[in-house]
């Protein structure tokens, strides 16, 4: 059963929630709590209610930031007279804003939509996904001497990326593509730490946009030799680095965007893999 | 004596320095190929080895490498290359420029140790 939380949520909230559910979904309230992980959640609701706007802002970052990479909708549920813009919302990492006052079936049918489970990756998609699994895997272990360890992976409408720091690397060839790996600051901080062998409090800024460049480098080029002779075989760029949270990442049009999560610990790194074959038709 | 590093991540070089260093060398940063001839031109002389990757803004591992091959006062230093290009064909064109061997990254300090040993005795 699917499991949605309500963070300091009003009764009428509540109410309305359970009444486009039933007993189809468990909800829960609670009030407000960044520390709290929300795997287990298939759906989380923040109201703009009584607090102020940046407030709530900080509190979607934050909520946004428990996600872990996790593709959990956070929905804003505001009155019709609040006039606060929903854009500052979007860019915090709510992922939809709904009026109480819009007909209850239309509210339906949107939540009911980020309900729906992630699609299961295709034979062929695990096909180019795999190696870069197991090279993601191969290039923590022996670099830093960290165990990544493969959790889910999903095919997200949004490109936006809620980490603080992403290394990209852009792919041509027989394909063409983008592979990002995405951190939080933190593990970021405690990767590159282990693989320059010093202490977290030795490790910089600089280190760190290099360092997650140089790794994005690193795991396609280990995953490139699993692909000679096939329509994945690719070149590599150099790589770039960018930062701040929510930074969108530009991939190939008509191009499905594969976003893998691994854990190391309590926390999390995203990897984002998108290749496109070229076609005998297409731009080759 | 110098052994240089060349690689457009910083890092990286400061990761394999401390390997060079560790083995009682003293490792010289370079950044891409440009870069690294440059630092020949001025303590070539002093150079026993040169750890280069491929893949660099500007000049080139490969690139770099076959300007060293040309030029007859830095033909005889050995150069090796530590890069994330692993591909037999790209190794073989590498040994065939005039690498005297070849590293893929990822690597662990024990094992770039291991091969700057071999290569410089």
């Amino acid at each position: 059963m699917s499991k949605i939380i309500l963070y300091d949520c009003s009764p009428e909230v509540t109410h309305m929630v359970n009444n486009l559910f039933g007993e189809k979904v468990a909800i829960q309230n609670s009030s407000f709590d960044d520390q709290r992980p929300l795997q287990e959640f298939s759906m989380v609701i923040v109201e703009t209610g009584s607090k102020k706007p940046e407030q709530l802002l900080q509190e979607i970052k934050a909520l946004r930031y428990a996600c872990n990479f996790r593709n959990i909708p956070i929905i804003v549920m505001k009155k019709k007279s609040d006039t606060y813009p929903k854009h500052p919302y979007i860019m915090a990492g709510a992922t939809e804003i709904l009026s109480l006052q819009a007909p209850p079936l239309a509210c339906r049918q949107i939540l009911q939509g980020y309900l729906i489970p992630n699609r299961q990756p295709l034979d062929q998609e695990m096909e180019y996904l795999t190696p870069f699994i197991n090279s993601t895997k191969h290039v923590l272990k022996t670099m830093a001497s960290i165990n990544a360890e493969y959790k889910e992976l999903y095919f997200p409408s949004d490109f936006r990326i809620f980490g603080d720091v992403s290394g990209i690397i852009g792919l041509s060839g027989k394909t063409e593509g983008t592979a990002v790996i995405t951190f939080y600051w933190d593990l970021a901080r405690k990767v590159i730490s282990q693989m320059m062998r010093v202490t977290e409090d030795q490790i910089n800024a600089e280190f760190i946009h290099d360092g997650v460049g140089e790794l994005i480098n690193m795991i396609s080029g280990f995953s490139k030799k699993s692909f000679i002779g096939k329509p994945y075989h690719f070149e590599l760029s150099i790589p770039t680095v960018v930062l701040g949270s929510g930074h969108q990442i530009g991939h190939p049009e008509e191009a499905s965007i594969a976003l893998v999560i691994f854990d190391v610990g309590e926390s999390s790194f995203a990897l984002q893999v998108c290749l496109k074959p070229k076609t005998k038709k297409g731009n080759n | 004596m110098k052994v240089i590093v060349v690689d457009d991540s910083l890092v990286m070089r400061k990761i394999i320095v401390n390997v060079v260093e560790s083995l009682g060398y003293e490792g010289v940063h370079a950044t891409n190929g440009q870069n690294l001839l440059e630092i020949l031109e001025q303590c070539g002389d002093e150079v026993r080895l040169v750890l280069l990757d491929w893949n660099m803004p500007g000049i080139n591992g490969i690139e770099a490498l076959e300007t060293m091959q040309r030029n007859s006062r830095f033909r005889a230093i050995p150069v090796f290359m530590v890069s994330t290009e692993s591909e037999d064909v790209k190794v073989e064109e590498a040994l065939a420029a005039g690498a005297k061997g070849y590293l893929s990254k990822p690597f662990t300090p024990e094992e770039l140790a291991t091969k700057i040993k071999d290569i410089l005795g």
